[in-house]
This record gives structure tokens, sequence and C-alpha cells, in this order.
């Protein structure tokens, strides 16, 4: 059964004087343990599906349910248990006035759980950083650091689905090699189901076993992993993401 | 013909902790041509492009043998004629759109300032321009997008406004930094074949500051990669794929690819000995 399902979603923003459709009956499912992920441009409405799912913009229309129940308003305790997302820019995401350490305790602190100093330092292990990194503030971490930080944050309670907001874009080249690495890592050793968003079909094509095109707030093609790799997308809007793609501008 | 030369160029920072160099003896020649500098975050690719137009700060300091545009000894003329090239005859597109713009200005204010400024234009010949600079980008409603806020931008629109910007006084010398990394991949395709036309019908030289070796690759003439505050290869773009250098091939492995194995992607050897 499907881990997550998308039915028909619609999100309308309110902007004052119009409305705002970012999201246009938009239905997808992601099994246990895939990887799913959506492409497109800015303004297509990619992220904003995963901000639906999260209680972060209003839903209009259609339905989500994780693991066949439909989600509660607000999203409650449950919730952040099995989902987590990590945000795009990692200079943004993470208080500034916080330490490591506080940014990482407080997931543990609000829903109860001990064992914080252990649970800590460990969860900066498995990302890759050196528990000396603890006390430090974000703005003593490069963006790779940071990145890591807030992938290990979204970790703290040990949820089954990770939502990921463009977690790559940006990073360095080298940088985003490891963190893809890391969290290709995670997934394998937890089981993890990911939702990933990114414009780049590169990195959409090594992390995701299928894929949803995006444009406009509207599904436009739904692909698996060989028929993207074999070109064979069947909407033309599909095709000239795919051509711009960076990765081709070498084979031209 | 020779547009810009640059002769063992050095920046130098003197901070608390000692002597930063964040270029160290960087050459190069640009004609009327695109060149691409590549590097990672700290490489020195952006100092570099600064250098040109002087614009770092003390206590950042710029050394050179050479450094000369179209004749003009860069290092020689005083602040007063460096002000009258900037803009005018070379101009540099910033890499963030949300820095680099000023936030309590509207778009068009900004847009036309120096066209008001420098060239006293008014009114409706005035509000012509600015719309044929921005229609010249591809934006789609630049009537809005003139009475915009910086703030009620995308971080595509912005980086469009700032390059519409910098091409009005048509300048000699394009140096953008990372004008594309924040555009969609099909926006960026349209920036990059507005770039490409000024190169090919004005004649304009370009300075192509990027951190995606592929889309230098793809785009520019030749291609200078930095590390560490030097240019560790120079090779024609078209001859990328076959680069040399560990650090170049570094750069090119670590990059996912469409249909490539999902295997960990290789890292980057940073501890080599050609950092020096």
């Amino acid at each position: 059964m499907a881990l997550i399902e998308i039915d028909n979603l619609s999100v309308t923003f309110d902007a004052g004087d119009r409305y705002v459709h970012a999201v246009q009956g938009v239905s997808l499912t992601v099994h246990a343990r895939e990887s799913f992920g959506l492409v497109g441009e800015s303004g297509s409405g990619k992220s904003t599906i995963l901000r639906a799912i999260c209680g972060l913009a209003p839903i209009s229309g259609g339905a989500i349910r994780i693991d066949g129940k439909p989600l509660q308003t607000p999203r409650g305790f449950d919730f952040a248990r099995r989902v987590q997302m990590v945000f795009q820019d990692p200079y943004a995401s993470l208080h500034p006035r916080h330490t490591i350490d506080r940014t990482l305790a407080e997931p543990l602190a609000i829903h109860r759980i001990g064992d914080t100093d252990r649970r800590v330092v460990q969860a900066l292990r498995d990302v890759g950083l050196d528990p000396s990194f603890r006390f430090r503030y974000p703005h003593q971490l490069s963006g790779g650091q940071r990145q890591r930080v807030a992938i290990a944050r979204a970790l703290m309670l040990e949820p089954e689905i990770l939502l990921l907001d463009e977690p790559t874009s940006a990073l360095d080249a080298s940088v985003q090699a490891e963190t893809l690495n890391l969290l290709s890592r995670l997934r394998a050793e937890r089981g993890l189901t990911f939702l990933m968003v990114s414009h780049d079909l590169a990195v959409i094509d090594h992390m995701c076993d299928r894929i949803l095109v995006m444009q406009h707030g509207r599904a436009v093609e739904e692909l698996d992993r060989d028929q993207l790799a074999a070109g064979a997308m069947k909407t033309g809007y599909a095709r000239t993401l795919f051509n711009a793609s960076a990765d081709r501008m070498l084979d031209g | 013909m020779t547009l810009l030369s640059v002769k063992d160029l050095y920046v130098t920072f003197r901070t608390e902790s000692g002597i930063v160099e964040a270029v160290r003896g960087v050459s190069f020649d640009l004609g009327r041509e695109r060149l691409g500098i590549v590097g990672e975050s700290g490489s020195g690719k952006t100092m570099t492009g600064r250098s040109v137009l002087r614009l770092i700060r003390p206590p950042g300091r710029i050394d050179a043998v050479e450094m000369t545009f179209d004749g003009i000894d860069l290092l020689k003329i005083s602040e007063r004629q460096m002000r009258a090239l900037r803009g005018k005859r070379i101009a540099m597109v910033m890499q963030d759109p949300k820095y680099s713009l000023n936030p309590v200005m509207r778009v068009g204010e900004q847009l036309t300032e120096g066209l008001r400024r420098r060239d006293g234009l008014r009114g409706a010949e005035l509000h012509r321009k600015a719309i044929a600079a921005l229609e010249a980008v591809q934006i789609r409603d630049p009537e809005r997008v003139l009475r915009a806020y910086p703030h009620e931008l995308s971080g595509g629109m912005g980086q469009r406004v700032m390059i519409a910007m910098m091409l009005i006084p048509q300048p000699d010398l394009l140096i953008a930094d990372e004008p594309t990394s924040a555009l969609d991949v099909t926006v960026q395709a349209e920036v990059l074949s507005i770039l490409d036309g000024l190169v090919r019908d004005r004649g304009m030289g370009l300075i192509f500051i990027s951190h995606d070796l592929r889309l230098v690759g793809r785009f520019c003439d030749r291609v200078l990669v930095m590390y560490k505050g030097r240019v560790v290869e120079e090779l024609e773009a078209k001859h990328l794929m076959q680069a040399q250098h560990p650090y170049t091939q570094g750069l090119l492995n670590c990059l996912p690819r469409i249909g490539g194995d999902r295997g960990p992607l290789p890292g980057l050897d940073r501890a080599a000995a050609w950092a020096g």
C-alpha cells in the first residue's frame, strides 16, 4: 500500500485582489521506502506540495493521506514523528542564535524524549560531523556543514518520511556530491521514504525511482527512471526540461 | 584583438590572523569572446572579477604586473576615471539579487537610474527603454515588474532585472558573476542566448564566472579553472572533457548524470599538492 497518497490536491493562496492557484489537481502516490522526485521550474508548485503536506500551505481541495489515514489539522506530534522536512537554504533554515546543540535537542525536548546528550552526539556522527561542532553557531559552519545539521535535525525524531526541498541547490558541486551520498546512505540504512523536490533533473535522476514533472501548478508527466534515462518522455514540456538540463550540454 | 589583459594578479587581505591571499598570480587575456572562470566557493573567481572593476574594499588590496582594458591602465587611473568606466564600458552582474538590488527602491527607478542621470532621459522615452530592457531578458509582464519592489520578485526575476540593468548602457565588457545560478534551466538557456547574442553581434567581451563546469563548458569559448586563488588549468571549452588536471576532472566527475549509475558520487580530492 502507498505510504503517501496525494489525491487531486489544490493549493490556493489569497493574494488580496486575486487568488493564486499554486497547485491544481495534482495526484501522486509514493510507496514505502521509495524515493519520489518532483521536478519543475520555480513557481511550478513543487515546493508547495511539500509545504501542503506539512500544513504550511492552505489546501483548497483534494486530500493527502499518510499510510491510508487523512492528515489532521493542525498536524500534531504523531505527524512530526513520521514526517520531517529539509529546506532548501541552510543559511535561512537554522536559527542563527541557537547553537547546533540547541537546534538538535529541541525536537527531543518537545517530544519529551530523554537521552539528549547521547542522541545529539550520535546525530552529528550520523551525518558525518565531528561532535566538536555541537556548541557552534550556524554562522561558524560552511554551507555543506549547515545542510548536514539540517538533515541531522530532521532525523532527530527518527521519521520514516523525509521531504527534501532542493536540499543541495545552494551548495557547490563537490559538496552537493557529498550531501547526496549522505542522503542515499541514510535512506539505505534507515529504510527512509523520500519525497524530493529539485529543479535539477540530473540530481533527481540520481536520487529518485520515479519522478513527476510539474508546470504552472499542474502535473505534466510521470516518468520512471528508465524512461528518463532513455529520454522517453511524451510531453513537449518534459522534453524541453530534459534537453535544457545541464548535464546534457556536453553530449550535444 | 585583446580587450582586457591581466598579468600576475594578486588580491590580498590583511586580517588580524595574518595575510589572506584570495587571488594568487592570475593571468589571462580576453578578446571579444566568452571566457569562463570556474571554481568552488572560495577559489577566488569572484575576487578576480571584482578586481577588474577595482571593487575590492580595504583592507583588501589589488596588485598586478599589468591590468589593461582597451589601452587604459586600470591600475593607474584615478577613482574618478574608474567610475566613468564602471557600468558604461565595463559592467558587472552580481551574484545575488537579494543583496544587489536596492530593497527600498522600485525596480523601475533603479533600472532607469543610469538612463536618467547619465543620459538625461525622461517620460515616455524613458519608460519605453525600460520596458524594452526587461523584454530583452524575457520578462513577460514588464509593467508590473517596473512597479514592484525587489522582494516582490522571485530570484530568477531579480536576476534578470540585474542583467537588464547592466546591459542598458551597452558595455564593451560584461563580468557576470553566477548570472544564471538562480534561474531555471529553460530561463537559463534564454539568458545565455541573450548574452551570446551580445558577444556575437556587438563584439562584447564576456567574463562568465560560475561554479557549474558543464554549463561553462557548453557556453564559453575558453575556461579558466581556479582553485585556492590560482588558475590550475586553462583550456578550450570544447576540450573540457579531455581535461588533464585532477581538480578539473574531479569537478566534472562529482556531478550526477541522467542515466548514470546511482552509486556514490566520487568526492573531490582537495589534499593534493597542486593546491600549493
